[in-house]
């Protein structure tokens, strides 16, 4: 089921990716024990591959970095926080595992 | 190399079968009869175990790994964990009689399998998934009756695992 088009971060990266980033990126908050997220992965790898020329999406493991997770107040998975040059401008928590939705959501807060 | 036996560590149900597994397995001399391992988070460590083992499949069904190199999953692996137990492996050559060139035992197990699989989210697993067309009305029955005793439901069905806060009590499971 793993797919290539979104790359997981880690604490020691993200800020340089995500926070210095430049553009409208999505970051997927996730867990591999989250059977929420093994039902969106598919389709959201299908968006990232889809969306690639106009948004980078990342992950971020929570269960590798818990703390960066409490730091955005992610308080379940998968929760997906869209930026815009490093500042967050809307969230997604628990997306439907449908890709018209999925598309809508990782772009909507970009379109205005 | 012994087998090694996978599972959900954020399952609770699943964290109390494998804890039992592990108890089961030891044996008065010598090495357990099959390693009991959560799968943990990192796909590098999955891939290092078996190169062909994915880890959100790993997550999907508990996977056994045979010394040769061949994985067993879902009830097939329940089955090789019975043959592998000291106290169970006395009955465990049942799941392996043919009749008219079926398995009928192992397909019991197998499907009292997915019935335990599906009923997870109904005895406290929150990471296991929307639950299956079948469990829903018993979770609404379960709402129904905590409302009556003063306890608080559960939030509707959603696509969302809720984070605990406080950390799974750690089970002293090898490696």
């Amino acid at each position: 089921m793993s797919g290539h088009a979104i790359t997981t971060l880690t604490g020691a990266t993200f800020e340089q990716m995500v926070l210095q980033g430049e553009g409208p990126i999505a970051v997927e908050f996730m867990s591999y024990s989250c059977a929420y997220c093994a039902a969106l992965e598919p389709v959201l790898q299908q968006a990232a591959g889809m969306l690639a020329a106009q948004e980078r999406i990342f992950r971020i493991n929570i269960g590798n970095d818990e703390d960066l997770a409490e730091s955005f107040g992610i308080t379940g998975t998968p929760t997906i926080v869209l930026f815009q040059n490093g500042s967050e401008v809307g969230r997604v928590d628990g997306p439907e595992p449908d890709l018209n939705a999925i598309l809508a959501e990782l772009t909507q807060p970009f379109a205005a | 190399m012994t087998p090694i036996l996978l599972f959900d560590g954020d399952c609770h149900v699943c964290r109390i079968i494998a804890h039992w597994i592990e108890r089961s397995a030891k044996q008065p001399s010598g090495p357990p009869s099959i390693i009991v391992q959560a799968i943990g988070q990192d796909p590098a460590v999955l891939h290092a175990l078996n190169p062909t083992l994915d880890i959100w499949a790993a997550y999907a069904d508990p996977h056994v790994l045979m010394p040769d190199g061949s994985m067993l999953r879902a009830g097939y692996a329940v089955a090789e964990v019975f043959r592998l137990l000291p106290n169970t492996r006395w009955f465990a050559g049942i799941f392996a009689i043919r009749l008219f060139g079926k398995r009928p035992f192992q397909t019991v197990l197998n499907a009292g399998y997915v019935v335990l699989a599906d009923i997870r989210p109904l005895l406290g697993c929150d990471s296991c998934g929307r639950p299956s067309p079948w469990v829903r009305p018993l979770i609404w029955l379960a709402n129904q009756i905590k409302a009556l005793t003063g306890r608080p439901p559960k939030t509707a069905v959603r696509h969302f695992t809720h984070l605990k806060k406080t950390p799974a009590k750690a089970l002293p499971l090898s490696p």
